[in-house]
């Protein structure tokens, strides 16, 4: 048998790495559209990185359900806190980046990175989803060994208060971004094309 | 469908095994445990080795009967990597009921602030920790034996330390008749709320009067606090409310009672109260729903976004040969190879003109 702590450790170190890998590639694709054509710079290594960078990110995704379950479990003695309750917001919002990034890798092709546009907001995407990550495993350190890396910054996160919502606004804020969800994949998804 | 049923299946599985854990490297938390906690890895051969570190117990004044007495352990030399650091007052070392609780003792206050016979603390970088419990003598007087054991880590990181005092004996006196002193049944406050300035309960016996002095942790210079008697008095008052001022962050007080059976004093052990902070309000529900807005949300602004940004196939826009043969063409005699589109109001080219008549 394994602790629900050591089990959420693993699921999270999956998570983290497939991220780190799917970021960087990501970030080299976008780059490689800036820079001159070299051996480095080839197009067989965009197209690698194009395939790590999306095999990276759908695993991530696949396995943040599980880290945010086995989390769930491992929380049960922090079950009120506002480290906690800032570990859930930065999760979510880290699902969502990395969903975005996965949905338009998916619907445009790998040729989304000859769009310049495309290729930085799906670069922007993946690191911001990136910190979003960082935060939340950083959040997860300081509830069961009161520190992180993060502590090295030469600043302070205010991870330890929260803005907090009442079941009734949260659950109004679900309700307004499953409708958007719905309202935005209605009208845009007969729209997009795959980039040829 | 087999496949992704053999999938989740894995995936269930994966998240049910989770069970109870064996190692706690960063510690157990403060608790009332027995001798190496009743069977740890510190208190197994194969997985534990004696601690270099010194072990000395010192009594903090006379012990009588029922009355309060400070215990201070003084750990020194000790080596480990977390600098962290568990220390038991134990009453015996059989491996269960060794708590002092169990050979009649009563924990008035922990050196974190609570009431258990087990506390973490870190050690300093030179290796020494001073911690002090303070707690009711057992009623029955005579010769009374406490140990203080420590647990550790090392840097190796695969044994788990352990270290034990000689045995201390404590000389507990017959109490004098009416001797004032705490009520055995009162637990020093751990912590108060930051900002809360609630006066203070004190239960004691045998006491016509007490005085409180406070001070924060650090300061030398104690205040005498403001009391007062919960009921009135006849002769003896054994509920005192004293205001001790809030404190904010992490800010300790310290404050010393001392009980008076007339001009007969007896002065008790400093005790510690820390600054806890307000109790969190938020619902784990509601952390669930936020959460879940936030990647809805997050999801729908991005996919907005690279559809803004997709581009746009334009050449439909130029193309207009399908307006122009959709449309009435009027054949101008002052403008031959020309045609008059009204729909668009322009001349364009008459594809069937076959020339000038040259």
């Amino acid at each position: 048998m394994v602790s629900s702590a050591t089990m959420h450790t693993a699921m999270a170190e999956i998570v983290i790495g497939s991220m780190v890998l799917a970021t960087i590639c990501a970030i080299g694709c976008s780059l490689s559209k800036f820079l001159p054509p070299s051996n480095l710079n080839s197009p067989s290594l965009l197209v690698t990185m194009d395939r790590a960078s999306l095999a990276g990110s759908m695993l991530a995704l696949a396995f943040i359900p599980i880290a945010i379950m086995t989390g769930n479990l491992a929380a049960e003695s922090h079950s009120n806190s506002a480290l906690l309750y800032n570990k859930f917001v930065y999760s979510g919002m880290a699902l969502g980046f990395w969903a975005a990034f996965v949905i338009a890798r998916i619907r445009f092709g790998e040729a989304l990175w000859e769009v310049r546009q495309l290729a930085m907001l799906q670069s922007a995407t993946a690191g911001i989803a990136f910190l979003m990550t960082t935060i939340s495993a950083s959040i997860g350190g300081k509830l069961s060994r009161g520190e992180s890396l993060l502590d090295l910054l030469p600043f302070e996160l205010p991870l330890d208060s929260a803005a907090i919502l009442p079941i009734w606004a949260s659950t109004t804020l679900l309700t307004l971004g499953i409708l958007c969800s719905v309202l935005v994949f209605k009208f845009t998804l007969p729209k997009i094309v795959r980039i040829e | 469908m087999k496949r992704n049923a053999f999938v989740i299946l894995i995936c269930i599985t994966l998240i049910l095994s989770p069970g109870s854990s064996v190692a706690n490297p960063g510690g157990n938390g403060d608790g009332n445990r027995d001798y190496s906690c009743g069977g740890s890895c510190h208190g197994d051969p194969a997985l534990s080795m004696p601690s270099d570190a010194t072990i000395e117990i010192t009594l903090g004044n006379e012990a009588f009967s029922g009355q309060a007495v400070a215990i201070r352990v003084t750990v020194e030399g000790i080596s480990t990597p977390s600098q962290i650091i568990g220390i038991f007052i134990l009453g015996s070392l059989n491996g269960n009921s060794d708590t002092p609780e169990d050979h009649g003792w009563h924990l008035i206050q922990d050196p974190n602030g609570g009431s258990s016979n087990y506390i973490e603390t870190k050690a300093s970088s030179s290796g020494s920790a001073t911690v002090t419990w303070v707690l009711l003598s057992p009623e029955s007087s005579g010769s009374h034996v406490l140990y203080a054991e420590i647990h550790h880590g090392s840097y190796a990181g695969d044994k788990a330390f352990t270290g034990l005092s000689q045995p201390f004996e404590v000389n507990v006196q017959d109490v004098p008749d009416g001797l004032p002193g705490l009520a055995d049944d009162w637990v020093a406050p751990s912590f108060r709320v930051s900002g809360d300035s609630s006066p203070l309960t004190i239960s004691t016996r045998n006491s016509t009067d007490i005085s409180v002095e406070w001070m924060l942790d650090g300061e030398w210079n104690p205040t005498n606090a403001e009391l007062s008697c919960k009921e009135d008095p006849i002769d003896v008052c054994n509920d005192w409310q004293v205001s001790i001022p809030a404190t904010m962050g992490e800010a300790n007080i310290l404050y010393r009672v001392t009980t008076y059976n007339g001009t007969f004093a007896i002065e008790q052990p400093w005790l510690k109260m820390g600054t806890a902070p307000p109790p969190f309000e938020g619902e784990i529900w509601s952390a669930r729903a936020h959460s879940f807005a936030f990647a809805l949300l997050i999801i729908s602004f991005l996919v907005t976004l690279q559809a803004r940004l997709y581009p746009r196939d334009d050449s439909n826009d130029l193309d207009q040969t399908q307006i122009v043969t959709s449309s009435e063409m009027i054949n101008s005699e002052e403008s031959p190879g020309w045609l008059w589109n009204s729909e668009i109001e322009e001349w364009v080219e008459d594809p069937e003109y076959q020339g000038g008549g040259n």
